[in-house]
């Protein structure tokens, strides 16, 4: 059988070096012939459960050695896997489980009490995997789930052999749905086959260049779309996986030991990361001899700290990747040494190999050279569209304008301009999607968050533009004035709601809000 | 208002955290229940160094002056007192 799968990845290192490190996470590795073992276990389980091809289990955890071996179980079963934010609102993520129904779900201990939310919340939960506790330790279960909910543990997954399950796929079968922000209060969820990841990894780990003896970070929650690199280029060159803790990345300072004491040769993340590591870690020139390449990805990178960044980092190669979830990644370029002037952006650069990416004009032209337009791409990274949203997934997901039958590629939403070199240059959106820390943000997300306030009669959500994070949200709002409200109730009220990177960090009350001639909230009036 | 009291409001009003979900005890562990992100931690030491009139230090942004509010109140008094 030729193995054109993803979890084949691990299949194939497992059995040319099962003794490699697969991953390193505080202070414990795991080889890859155990994780191959430990998740033929899990995915032979998952299948007793009722888990066929074509389900879909979540993770809902945080990072670590098991959470990996989960991420190739659930492949390895045939199923999608679907990460859950571990901090995001029980609420949202009973709407994700409704949404591409749960029926399973691989969690951790800690995490019960919120199953059993989700689980109020309509969440379809047959059954909760916690594969890291043994059964002796566990709390009474009655306590923590609902009836008709099964709760099976670590002994469960021991018992299973460590063979794969015999499993039919093809690389077209979904591997994973990652939820993004959706502007209309509720989360998409993007549909990413086998092959549209494989197309983006197997570029990746020989762009990159990623070799057995390289320490790969991996810095993004797995619901982020940056964690496929880690996850599977990692895996695909034998290289070793380094989770970094949660705790690190609210410490710059430790979050640099933890670079330099796990010896990573890749860094991987956003660039408000490496931003607070700069401005935060105290970091010495020469830091992080081994480093060789740093990856950003997810926003903008303001030039002045990149350019401070790579003074201090000489010996390291950076690159900007560029790709809305729905694509992976499908530009990226090479940061030359940045003259001490310069304070323009840098480029998106070019496509990747085997992915085509062109701007088409508002006229419905291919822009030129120097034109700007909309960014649209065509390739194996295109993700499969929306689950269970049609319309959306048309709309996002279009038929090429200019090819002479029908071939879909993906309207990114992005606007672009090609520069004298070829390189393109992000711009700005077309609608009011922004970024913050990295994350994608629907402003009408948030907005319907606020006015799902009862006190609430209009408000409109503003974009700060912000050196660190890349944008810092303002809530303008406007009362009923039936009784007070206090800026810290109504955030603390949208925080039971959406993820914490969406809740606005300010709140301003007014009067009425700026209208435009057609009777538009006036966006640009109300930030002046 | 004591360090402490100061200390909390800013968690609860600027940092909006909802004491319905847990209240601030001095002992209760900031980072690990999400009071405190990465984002938050800067406001924070933005807050402390406007609000006490005190320097941090990159290598004094860490658990052990960080970790619970109870730590963040030692935190400040030692700083406020010049050795």
């Amino acid at each position: 059988m030729t193995r054109q799968l993803l979890h084949h990845l691990l299949v194939e290192t497992a059995e040319r070096s099962p003794e490699a490190t697969a991953v390193a996470f505080r202070g414990e590795t795991m080889t890859y012939g155990a994780l191959d073992a430990w998740s033929d276990r899990l995915a032979h389980l998952l299948v007793d459960v009722g888990v066929r091809r074509g389900d879909r289990v979540g993770i809902y955890r945080e990072k670590s050695s098991g959470s990996v071996a989960a991420i190739y179980a659930i492949l390895k079963a045939g199923a999608a896997y679907v990460p859950l934010d571990p901090h995001a609102p029980p609420a949202r993520l009973a709407y994700i489980a409704r949404n591409c129904g749960l029926r399973w779900l691989i969690t951790a201990e800690e995490k019960l009490p919120l199953c059993r939310q989700m689980v109020e919340k309509q969440a379809p939960l047959e059954a909760v995997i916690l594969p890291d506790v043994v059964p002796a330790r566990r709390s009474d279960p009655a306590e923590t789930l609902p009836p008709g909910v099964r709760l099976l543990a670590a002994d469960a997954v021991a018992a299973q052999p460590a063979s794969p399950p015999a499993v039919r796929g093809i690389e077209l079968d979904l591997a994973y749905i990652l939820y993004t922000s959706g502007s209309t209060g509720e989360p998409k969820g993007v549909m990413i086959s086998h092959l549209n990841s494989l197309a983006f990894v197997r570029w990746a780990h020989q762009a990159i260049q990623v070799r057995a003896d390289d320490v790969l970070s991996n810095h993004a929650p797995w619901h982020f779309d940056l964690s496929i690199f880690d996850v599977f280029a990692a895996v695909l060159a034998g290289a070793t996986l380094a989770p970094v803790p949660a705790e690190m990345s609210v410490f710059p300072v430790q979050l640099a030991e933890f670079i330099a004491q796990t010896g990573i040769t890749v860094w991987y993340s956003v660039p408000s990361v490496l931003n607070l590591l700069l401005l935060r870690g105290n970091l010495k020139p020469g830091a992080f001899p081994r480093l060789r390449t740093v990856l950003f990805a997810g926003e903008v990178f303001p030039t002045p700290h990149l350019r401070r960044l790579m003074g201090l980092l000489p010996h390291a190669r950076f690159y900007n990747l560029y790709g809305p979830t729905e694509t992976n990644v499908c530009t990226w370029y090479e940061v030359p040494p940045l003259p001490a002037d310069r304070v323009a952006a840098i480029p998106i650069g070019r496509a990747i190999d085997n992915v085509e990416v062109f701007a088409m004009t508002e006229e419905g032209r291919v822009a030129a050279p120097g034109e700007v337009g909309e960014l649209y791409v065509r390739g194996s990274t295109v993700a499969l569209g929306y689950w269970g949203d049609s319309e959306r997934t048309a709309r996002g997901f279009v038929s090429h304008p200019s090819a002479p039958f029908h071939e879909r590629v993906y309207r990114t939403g992005d606007l672009v301009r090609q520069d004298e070199q070829g390189d393109y240059l992000f711009l700005g959106r077309r609608d009011n999607q922004v970024k913050s820390r990295g994350y994608r943000i629907e402003l009408g997300d948030v907005e319907a968050a606020i006015y799902a306030h009862p006190e609430v009669a209009e408000c409109a959500v503003a974009a700060l533009p912000d050196a660190v994070v890349g944008n810092r949200l303002k809530a303008f709002v406007v009362t009923r004035g039936t009784r007070p409200l206090s800026p810290s109730e109504l955030v603390q009220f949208c925080s039971n709601l959406i993820p914490r990177y969406m809740v606005p960090e300010e709140v301003e009350f007014r009067d009425r809000l700026p209208k435009t001639s057609t009777g538009k909230i006036d966006r640009t009036e109300l930030v002046r | 208002m004591s360090v402490l009291d100061v200390l909390r409001d800013f968690l609860v009003n600027d940092l909006h955290w909802d004491p319905r979900r847990a209240p601030l005890t001095p002992d209760f562990a900031l980072i690990d229940n999400g009071v405190v992100d990465s984002m938050g931690i800067f406001m924070l030491v933005s807050f402390l160094e406007e609000q006490f009139a005190v320097e941090v230090k990159d290598e004094e942004i860490v658990p052990e002056n960080f970790g619970t509010l109870g730590a963040i109140a030692a935190y400040v008094e030692r700083k406020r007192q010049p050795a």
